[in-house]
């Protein structure tokens, strides 16, 4: 009775495994599709670039015509025309200038087309300053670090651009890069009514800058809107600048502060360090040639910067929020599917092998003891036979030997019970033509067969 | 590696799974064989002892149990098996039939 419960537990589990690694299959053939969809080219600003002419990028300022600017180069080696804003350390400037003629001309940023073509026409002025915007003979000179692009937004500072450019002229080794521009503390002074401000509204428009209000773009590149926003007119040249975010960060702990000077911003606040030279090093390493060209608003240039955070954002390199899809079990649990799927496979198959094995179970007693009992019944016949009951009797002990037979063949029990069947009726109707009683099958087993 | 696994998976699958029809059904069938050959063999050596025992000699019934034992000396399936023990229950039903008779 428990051998027979303990099978069917066996069968059952055996057909479970099967059907759980068919399960297991159909899941791991229908969770294929699903780990397509993962894209880190889903951040939204996608739209909000810098475009040509229509961001205000173009000043009020004009050049003269190329007659009268060429006397001016003539008359004076250095020419600075109304609006210009670049500036540079006239000591190493001449310095790297030496002995040779160099005439430089300097022009305001934000000219069209035609007035950038009639500078460019200055035949004898060695090195044209567009804005920021350094070049002179085949060359032009662009900033190309960090220091660089602060020294050049900030402050208007193209001396590192200028050295650079004489000497590629000259045909010398271009010298290093210096990062002069010095740095201050700001004190309290500066700092309190930038603080009421951003307590108020978030953000504070020192006079002189070019920002209305918070860009779009600020959504997404600080989800929250606790983000908060400085902007001032680009720097003096030859001061300290003073450091405005490390102060605001201590009065503002764990806000995002930006801070612009002219066209120069810095971040600071939560994962500075992480974050805030990859977004500035993106950001002016692809915009900075037309920064220094063009007199953008810093409206304009404070929303690209927003979108170039939002988009490091969505690159995954700052705090990783979005692109991280909640935990799905069955993403965890496919790895170990193929694993749970063999273990099935392999427990269907021990368990099939076992039950295809030839079942040896006990033989069973009735069959041999019948055989037995009707042997013997058989042979005391066999001495008090006569004719007419030798052919029954001969025919019994054939059925008898085939019953023999087929019990040493291991055929069914069934057929060894027919045939045993077949010998009894045979010794019965031999029996009743003896004279004797007692020989009659049944009444000759009921005695020992019990 | 993991697709190895599916795939050695899917074909152990399947030769388990037409093991598992077709070995128990191929032993039923050589079984069933046997027995019906047994049966026969059983049925065949009854009939030559009632011929024995028959006062008169039966041709039918010899047509029959030759007819039989011609079969079972080809060795048959388990229809020939059954045609030559139901010629061989013939042939001793009709020699019994004459020893009563």
């Amino acid at each position: 009775m428990a051998e027979r419960r303990s099978r069917a537990w066996v069968e059952g589990l055996r057909w479970v495994a099967l059907a759980v690694a068919v399960a297991l299959l159909v899941i791991f053939l229908a969770a294929q599709r699903q780990s397509i969809d993962v894209s880190y080219g889903q951040s939204p600003p996608a739209s909000d670039t810098v475009a040509e002419g229509s961001a205000g990028e173009l000043s009020d300022a004009t050049v003269p015509s190329v007659d009268e600017m060429t006397a001016m180069v003539a008359a004076d080696d250095v020419v600075r025309l109304p609006g210009s804003v670049a500036r540079w350390d006239e000591s190493r400037v001449r310095e790297a200038i030496g002995s040779t003629d160099v005439r430089i001309l300097v022009a305001p940023p934000g000219l069209d087309e035609a007035e950038r073509d009639r500078v460019r026409d200055v035949e004898n002025a060695t090195i044209r300053v567009l804005g920021t915007e350094v070049s002179g003979g085949i060359y032009q000179a662009s900033a190309d670090s960090l220091a660089g692009w602060r020294a050049q937004f900030a402050v208007g500072d193209v001396t590192d651009l200028l050295v650079t450019l004489i000497a590629g002229i000259q045909n010398k080794p271009s010298p290093g890069d210096l990062d002069t521009l010095r740095r201050r503390d700001a004190t309290s002074a500066e700092i309190t009514p930038m603080v009421a401000d951003l307590r108020r509204t978030g953000l504070h428009i020192a006079a002189g800058a070019t920002l209305s209000r918070v860009p779009a773009s600020a959504a997404t590149a600080f989800p929250g809107g606790k983000a908060l926003y400085v902007a001032l007119p680009p720097a003096p040249f030859g001061r300290p600048v003073p450091r405005y975010g490390e102060a605001l960060a201590r009065v503002f702990p764990d806000t995002p502060i930006v801070v612009m000077y002219g066209s120069w911003i810095e971040y600071d606040g939560p994962a500075a360090a992480d974050f805030a030279d990859v977004a500035a090093a993106s950001f002016y390493g692809q915009v900075g040639d037309r920064l220094s060209e063009y007199a953008y608003p810093q409206q304009n240039v404070l929303g690209a910067y927003l979108s170039r955070v939002t988009d490091v954002r969505y690159a995954g390199l700052f705090d990783r929020p979005l692109p991280y899809r909640p935990l799905d079990p069955l993403r965890v649990a496919l790895p170990a599917l193929p694993w749970l799927f063999a273990g099935c496979v392999l427990v269907f198959l021990a368990l099939s092998v076992r039950s295809l094995r030839r079942p040896s179970g006990a033989p069973s007693v009735g069959p041999p003891a019948r055989l037995a009992g009707l042997t013997t019944l058989a042979v005391e016949m066999s001495a008090l036979t006569h004719s007419a009951s030798e052919p029954a009797l001969t025919r019994g002990i054939t059925k008898l030997m085939a019953a023999r037979a087929a019990l040493d063949e291991d055929l069914p029990d069934r057929h060894v019970g027919a045939l045993l069947d077949d010998a009894t009726s045979e010794l019965d109707e031999a029996a009743r033509l003896l004279p004797f009683t007692g020989y009659r099958p049944a009444d000759y087993l009921r005695g020992r067969l019990t | 590696m993991s697709w190895l696994i599916w795939l050695i998976g899917v074909v152990l699958l399947f030769v388990a799974g037409f093991a598992a029809v077709l070995l128990p059904r191929r032993r039923a069938n050589e079984l069933d064989r046997r027995t019906a050959w047994s049966a026969a063999r059983a049925a065949i050596d009854t009939a030559g002892v009632s011929r024995d025992a028959a006062p008169a000699r039966v041709a039918e019934a010899e047509q029959l149990l030759a007819r039989a034992e011609s079969i079972a000396a080809e060795h048959g399936g388990r229809a020939a098996a059954e045609s030559a023990a139901d010629c061989a229950r013939r042939a001793d039903r009709l020699w019994r039939s004459a020893d009563h008779g």
